[in-house]
């Protein structure tokens, strides 16, 4: 049947969201081949990594929240998408426990397989009691603020999006450079393969909303400088989060602060200072 | 006995009708008021995912089984919209993005507050106010179980009623994530069940009644709920709602439809 897709921004949208929802990928536990992890636990910072990882994928919930207390949740194309998006990464978040539960040596679960289980008390993200994704902002101020925001916040929350997926592709990356386990490869390169279509989604959405509208670009700069990055800080405590920042972009990694550093500065309406200000708070 | 939330999440599909024969619908058209009705619930399912807004505004998406739930429920109530659409589809009736961001846009600032409304209240009941959403949602996925079983009893159209039948099963595992919620809540605290049943009975409206028209709302509970069968089905829903702690006596829903004048 046809349907039309039109958006709030100039120009052609291309991801087909519904397509994405038809095909969504489920639980990944059939196709993970850990048996290599027996042989011999994952090294720690990498254990860690995956086991805050996966912490920070399950965290759609409170992101979800906050961007449909506003305009963002009369969007029925986006909404559609974050529906399939969190269901993705929920079992995205459910394949990396069980690696980390694999890798975990025989006299028990290093620091952070703790926190991949528990709930949330005294977490990175919380400012007070609201405890948000993106740092400090309760719903009731966030709907507020989507009362005069309109539809260009949409843009900026996915600008949201976008940069918690380059965080994370960043980690990801990491893992696959710290690790020569073959199972730890091919597992996050299946998840990798999930998430692709998710960064895709993002890219192109912003990269639209943003160009088109100037209000759209500068709420999105407002609020990439008030998140606390990765977006699901929230959900681990302020020790595994600068443990994670150090692992993904510490100094002596080489190049990831500044592949990140490019990848937000080619986006339309993003400035130096805004670029700056993320980077900082994952430099640590 | 508690909802097990591992094999709910390992089991949550999309319903799925490719098997069906959707044509059957160009040869056996649905009526208009049936159409009108169908209209209204694939509304209210895809703006499901917006009511789980409201429900993460209080303390509640702090909790992992929560949060898994509501992830796989989103999901699958979308699903029901999709599914509804393609029935609707077969009558020339479309519901695509477009027209459901049309219809959130007509809803203005009634829909912008409640989750304002709703924080405030939340977060001056604490936790205890889980425990009304989660009784709110029971009351909600029950009304939906009968809604679905009243239109396949009233159309008799066999594909319809077995697409529903598949819907309404989904349905019936969301009131039992719900309703495990909502007990064990009410039965630990007092607070929670004052505050329950002063919710429910003072703010309870039938599904949809903040997303659709009155005239909509009054069209679609005339068609499904009205006279001495629709009035049986409401009573079962009472029945199961003030069967949970605290809740006894407590008949919302034959009371949302004297409200609305509803025929008996
Ligand atoms: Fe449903
Ligand atoms: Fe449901």
């Amino acid at each position: 049947m046809a349907r039309s897709w039109s958006t709030d921004s100039d120009g052609p949208a291309g991801f087909d969201v519904r397509e994405f929802a038809r095909t969504a990928r489920g639980s990944m536990r059939d196709h993970l081949d850990l048996s290599s992890l027996a042989e011999g636990p994952l090294p720690t910072e990498v254990h860690d990594a995956l086991a805050v990882l996966a912490v920070l994928e399950a965290a759609t919930m409170p992101h979800l929240r906050n961007v449909l207390v506003t305009h963002t949740h009369k969007d029925a194309r986006v909404t559609a998408f974050l529906v399939t998006w969190a269901f993705e990464k929920y079992w995205i978040a459910d394949a990396l426990r069980a690696i980390v539960d694999a890798g975990t040596g025989p006299s028990g679960a290093p620091a952070a397989s703790a926190a991949a289980r528990a709930g949330t008390a005294g977490k990175a993200g919380d400012r007070g009691s609201s405890g948000t994704a993106s740092g400090g902002r309760g719903p009731v101020r966030r709907a507020l603020a989507g009362l005069t925001q309109g539809w260009d916040v949409v843009g900026a929350h996915l600008a949201l999006g976008l940069v918690d997926d380059l965080v994370l592709r960043a980690a990801y990356t990491r893992v696959l450079a710290c690790s020569s386990d073959a199972a730890v490869h091919a597992s996050i390169e299946r998840i990798l393969a999930v998430k692709e279509r998710h960064s895709r989604f993002f890219d192109e959405e912003v990269r639209r909303r943003l160009s088109a509208s100037g209000r759209a670009a500068r709420l999105a700069r407002r609020e990439l400088r008030r998140t606390t990055w990765p977006l699901g800080s929230g959900a681990i405590t302020v020790a595994e989060r600068s443990a994670f920042t150090q692992f993904t972009f510490g100094v002596a990694h080489g190049r990831a602060l500044e592949d990140l550093r490019g990848d937000l500065a080619a986006l339309p309406g993003i400035d130096v200072r805004t670029v700056a200000s993320v980077l900082r708070g994952l430099a640590g | 006995m508690g909802f097990d939330i591992d094999r709910y999440t390992a089991t949550s599909v999309s319903v799925h009708w490719d098997d069906l024969d959707l044509e059957d619908f160009r040869r056996h058209p649905l009526p208009p008021d049936s159409l009108r009705t169908l209209r209204y619930m694939a509304d209210v399912e895809y703006h499901t995912v917006c009511y789980t807004r409201d429900l993460l505004t209080t303390p509640s998406h702090r909790e992992a089984d929560v949060s898994a739930f509501m992830t796989m429920w989103n999901r699958e109530e979308f699903w029901h919209g999709e599914a509804l659409a393609a029935v609707l589809a077969m009558h020339d009736v479309t519901v695509d993005y477009d027209v459901l961001k049309a219809n959130r846009l007509k809803l203005g600032w009634k829909d912008r507050l409640d989750p304002i409304k709703q924080s405030v209240m939340g977060s001056l009941v604490g936790a205890d106010f889980v425990a009304v959403h989660m009784s709110w949602g029971a009351a909600n996925e029950w009304s939906a179980i009968t809604a679905y079983q009243r239109m396949a009893e009233l159309e008799e159209h066999p594909v319809l009623a077995e697409l529903l039948r598949r819907i309404a099963k989904q349905e019936a595992r969301h009131v039992a994530f719900y309703t495990s919620q909502a007990r064990e809540r009410l039965a630990a605290s007092s607070k929670a069940r004052k505050i329950t049943r002063f919710a429910l009975s003072r703010f309870w409206a039938p599904v949809g009644s903040s997303i659709n028209t009155a005239a909509d709302v009054r069209h679609v509970m005339t068609h499904l709920m009205s006279g001495p069968d629709g009035r049986r089905a409401a009573r079962k829903v009472d029945d199961s709602i003030s069967g949970m702690p605290g809740l006894g006596g407590l008949t919302i829903v034959q009371d949302a439809l004297d409200e609305l004048g509803i025929p008996a």
